[in-house]
């Protein structure tokens, strides 16, 4: 668990010593800041859009930051063969990706609470006061750092096996297809052919359901976010990123590193 | 390396000629695709729920983005061309997007049954987007009350406006004032035997005084219209069987026509005028809705 910690730590220090990750924070800081503007040139809506536009660009810039420092995880190690120095050490393969990935989930925390500052500054910004439906807002953000996680984890999978520029594609890719799994679902229930209902129903199973984690819509609204879909989603966020953290293990543990 | 003297004139000039050389070219190019910009757009996206799936589930987002746009084709169209071609299908989509947008359809049909030459003067449009809205948002009373203004208003159907605000009504928690309009414009579309069982519920129902008070006002106001009626018919029997003008109420007493001078309901007596028409007394504070008024 120590080296675990040790490499998490390094990746962290890594990750945010990278100019990109401020820049895109700062892009998303400022996007949020925006969203006060935008709401001037409509009507009624500015704190409809602010969260909206807010806990979007959370998403959105969160997800650049674990995809684009998620594909080079691995990569980069082996492409600079600091790897290959680190395996020599007393450090299981698994242990390796196990750190990698907890200090990519440690950067991804630091940042989404840097957004989340800013984005509830803004808030304030507009409303002047916070009201007790606002926690439901950080619901929607802890949601937001789940898929992170996953998108994360999916990130580390590939990058275990293929290049850079794939991996982003695949983790991207599988993203858009999680976001439409509602949409699956539905498939599955208007396809009159029995068997291709149930390779509809099965790719919905499959593909991480990105879609359970978005509930920016309901809480712009002031709805609550139910207990009981909080545990669900953070059992299901927990479940898959787990298995897919161990497909990740596993693949590393057998690939020829020669 | 080149002096500064000599490269920053020549930089400055390509600058300048360069940037005015691009506005140009823009704005011909805005001229160019000003008429169908917006159209083009549409053409791609017609229908909201295409809107939805390619959002990615962030439709809550998309549907303030079209709200927006909404807005602004209302406001740059009457600016404009105050054709509106794209307004309907821009709050269809908003509200296909996130159908809790409750002020997409109240302001969207407030901008829509806007009468021309100011807004479209598409009252009926207005009418299925708030219905739309009902469907979606059955708690919400206050699009019941829209749908009634949009036909008071815009369409002039007391009955139907009367309709929506006394269906309003119903929702446990709509205002009191649903009913005073529903009883309100029923009486104002002569539908009075509709306004007096409604005004007569409302008073009731209500242990406020004022509320209490201006139904009794009202209900005063119909037994007058009532009254004016029948005492404008009894003059024009007058005239009949006379030939001539009643110049007052005696003459329809000694004719047998009344058996007492008529009073409102508050005891001030009836005016006639020289052209046969029954009015209030000047310092009764009783309001009609069609009858007794001075005209």
């Amino acid at each position: 668990m120590q080296r675990v910690g040790a490499i998490a730590l390094n990746t962290f220090r890594e990750a945010v010593r990278d100019r990109v990750l401020y820049n895109l924070i700062l892009f998303a800081l400022v996007l949020i800041g925006t969203a006060i503007l935008f709401g001037e040139i409509s009507i009624g809506v500015q704190q409809l859009i602010l969260i909206n536009l807010g806990l979007t660009a959370i998403t959105f810039f969160g997800l650049a930051i674990a995809i684009f420092i998620g594909i080079g995880l691995v990569y980069k190690e082996m492409d600079k063969r600091t790897l290959y120095a680190l395996l020599a050490k007393p450090v299981r393969r698994y242990e390796f990706i196990l750190g990698k990935f907890c200090g990519l989930a440690l950067t991804l925390l630091v940042n989404t609470l840097l957004m989340a500052v800013g984005f509830f500054l803004a808030l304030y910004y507009v409303k002047r006061s916070f009201e007790a439906d606002d926690t439901s807002l950080l619901v929607a953000i802890y949601f937001i750092f789940w898929q992170l996680l996953l998108a994360t984890a999916l990130a580390l999978l590939f990058s275990t096996f293929s290049s850079p520029a794939l991996s982003a594609a695949l983790t991207l890719s599988l993203f858009i297809i999680g976001s439409f799994a509602g949409d699956m679902r539905g498939l599955a229930d208007v396809v009159k052919t029995p068997w291709l209902g149930l390779v509809t129903s099965a790719v919905y199973y499959a593909v991480p359901n990105f879609s359970n984690f978005n509930v920016i819509t309901s809480v712009a609204h002031g709805h609550a976010v139910p207990g009981v879909l909080i545990l669900h989603n953070t059992v299901y966020g927990a479940l898959y990123t787990g298995l897919v953290l161990a497909a990740s293990m596993l693949v590393f543990q057998n690939r020829d590193l020669k | 390396m080149i002096p500064t003297r000599r490269w920053l004139p020549t930089t400055i000039l390509v600058g300048l000629v360069a940037g005015y050389a691009l506005v140009h070219l823009q704005r011909a190019v805005d001229r160019y695709l000003e008429g169908y910009r917006t159209e083009v757009e549409m053409l791609y996206l017609p229908s909201g729920e295409w809107v939805k799936r390619l959002s990615l589930g962030y439709r809550g987002l998309a549907a303030c983005l079209y709200w927006t746009r909404a807005v602004q084709h209302y406001g740059r169209e009457n600016l404009g061309k105050r054709q509106y071609k794209l307004l309907y299908q821009l709050l269809d989509i908003t509200t296909t997007l996130d159908p809790e947008l409750t002020l997409a359809y109240r302001f969207g049909a407030i901008f829509l049954a806007e009468p021309q030459p100011m807004g479209p003067g598409r009252p009926h449009e207005a009418i299925a987007l708030l219905r739309k809205g009902l469907k979606q948002n059955p708690d919400q009373w206050r699009l019941w009350y829209d749908i009634g203004f949009v036909y008071y208003r815009a369409l002039k159907d007391y009955q139907r406006a009367s309709d929506a605000f006394l269906e309003g009504s119903k929702n446990p928690n709509s205002m009191y004032w649903m009913q005073v309009m529903a009883a309100k414009i029923a009486a104002e579309g002569g539908n009075r035997e509709r306004a007096r069982f409604l005004w007569r519920k409302l008073l009731e129902s209500t242990d406020d005084p004022t509320i209490q008070a201006n139904a009794v006002r009202y209900l005063q106001g119909l037994q007058v219209d009532d009254e004016v009626e029948i005492l404008e018919a009894l003059v024009k029997r007058f005239r009949e069987q006379t030939g001539r003008q009643a110049r007052s109420f005696v003459e329809l007493l000694a004719a047998g026509l009344l058996r007492a001078l008529p009073h409102d309901p508050l005891g001030y007596p009836y005016r006639l005028t020289a052209e046969g028409q029954v009015l209030l007394h000047r310092d009764s504070a009783i309001i009609t809705s069609t009858k007794g008024r001075v005209r």
